[in-house]
């Protein structure tokens, strides 16, 4: 009778975890990014016009100095004190105090800078998170506060561009201050620059006229690419920008945020 | 003296294995643990090999990286279906070994990792063994899934991209690395110079 009961009441417990997975199925702090499709800002005469991007979890927020404090405290090899070379330039960390103090030029609720490419997929796969890939960041920003194509939205543009030609002040400001997107996303233009997971596929040579110039050798099969959208100058930035970067690179703007399967 | 350490080392490690199966044969943890203090030194700082992914080579055999570890690698990350620089590349760095001097010969290794996880089965990889008759001593091939290949070549500072085709675009890097995995020098383009390179290799392989 004793088992009967227990039984029904695994049952009821399982049924209901079922129906509460069903309804939300997203960690907290992440939205879901539908599927779609997104067209590359550079790309070869042999690379696809389109790239589906197939249905995502995506952080609202970049990761801050707070969520960051705690995976090292966890993970005592990412402090910075402690980090191997080869996973993180010498400006890990560098805002913060000490190991475990980010101290006053790191606010906790800033987004978290100075981390290498490295340390932000170690942070992502601590929370069983991913970076996103390029196509899925650029996919979801895309996105104006009004539509999932902001393209033709003259006034998001506008701002957009505004960011991207504003020198980064010292300090960051916290996240979550930037409107919110179509998809309820916050701060992928406006705060800092956010690796991801494929950045070193963006393969900018210097001169994207395919007429063998001195970089043509250096790769192969890359000398037939060109800009799909001129005007696109934001898009250009961070295509210049993740082409420039290495993976131990740890800048005073650059952080991230997670994503993750659906 | 070294060899006598690492003996004794690995005598006391062995006896102590024999007592820890002896007292607990449950305990699987025990003989984990006494690996982990095996006498090799730790990786250094920079070394690549703390790249701790698991790779498979054209034997089917499962492999970390620092079981390339104890003599200079030349590194070249390539795909075997390559139509491209891939085979100019290879045939380089054989010619670069043929023009080695005896005593440096046999004491570099040649790698070649492939970003195509899916097409370069230990199968196919031993076919491009055969084809470009790269001998077992010197040669090793490996393949890897798609995060570790992104994280080598994120060490390597390789770009790499795949197009609509299932072709991939990829830096032409030959890297070196010294027995311990520390990059010691890369050479970029499709005419690195030999001179050059052989000179470095002369110097990593000299004792």
């Amino acid at each position: 009778m004793l088992k009967r009961i227990q039984l029904i009441f695994l049952a009821t417990i399982s049924a209901w975890t079922l129906a509460a997975g069903a309804a939300d199925p997203l960690p907290t702090g992440m939205v879901r990014i539908p599927t779609g499709v997104y067209r590359p800002f550079f790309r070869a005469a042999t690379d696809a016009k389109e790239i589906p991007v197939k249905s995502f979890a995506l952080d609202v927020l970049p990761v801050t100095t707070r969520e960051f404090l705690q995976f090292v405290r966890a993970h005592p090899l990412w402090q910075r004190s402690q980090v191997k070379r080869l996973f993180a330039d010498d400006s890990y960390l560098k805002n913060w105090s000490g190991d475990l103090e980010p101290g006053t030029n790191a606010p906790l609720d800033a987004p978290v800078t100075f981390v290498s490419w490295f340390a932000a997929r170690a942070y992502a796969e601590s929370q069983s998170k991913r970076l996103p890939t390029v196509a899925e960041w650029e996919y979801a920003a895309q996105a104006s506060p009004t539509s999932a194509n902001g393209e033709n939205d003259a006034s998001f543009k506008r701002a957009v561009l505004q960011w991207y030609s504003t020198p980064a002040s010292q300090t960051l400001a916290p996240t979550g201050r930037g409107a919110a997107n179509f998809y309820g996303v916050r701060d992928l233009h406006g705060l800092v620059w956010e690796w991801v997971l494929d950045f070193n596929t963006a393969m900018v040579t210097g001169d994207a006229r395919a007429d063998g110039g001195v970089d043509a050798q250096y790769f192969c099969g890359a000398g037939a690419q060109g800009a799909q959208d001129p005007d696109n100058f934001p898009a250009f930035m961070r295509y210049g920008f993740r082409s420039s970067l290495k993976a131990d690179y740890c800048v005073h703007n650059l952080g991230f945020r997670c994503a993750k399967d659906l | 003296m070294k060899t006598l350490i690492y003996s004794t080392a690995a005598f006391l490690i062995a006896l102590g294995n024999l007592i820890a199966d002896q007292s607990s044969t449950n305990e699987v943890r025990r003989s984990c643990c006494l690996a982990a203090i095996a006498p090799e030194k730790p990786l250094t700082d920079k070394s690549v090999f703390q790249i701790d992914s698991s790779w498979t080579n054209d034997d089917s055999q499962s492999v970390r990286l620092s079981s390339l570890r104890g003599r200079p690698q030349l590194v070249v990350m390539f795909f075997a279906s390559c139509q491209m620089t891939c085979p100019l590349i290879v045939s380089q760095v054989k010619q670069l070994e043929a023009s080695l001097p005896a005593e440096s010969r046999g004491k570099v290794g040649f790698t070649l990792v492939s970003f195509d996880s899916t097409r370069d089965t230990p199968a196919a990889l031993k076919e491009y063994r055969a084809a470009h008759s790269l001998s077992a001593a010197n040669w090793t091939l490996l393949a890897g899934s798609a995060d570790g290949v992104l994280d080598l070549a994120a060490v390597l500072g390789v770009k790499f991209k795949q197009d609509a085709q299932g072709q991939y675009s990829h830096s032409n890097l030959i890297t070196l690395l010294n027995a311990d995995g520390e990059i010691v020098q890369q050479f970029a383009g499709l005419n690195p110079n030999r001179d050059q390179l052989k000179a470095e290799i002369e110097k990593l392989t000299k004792d």
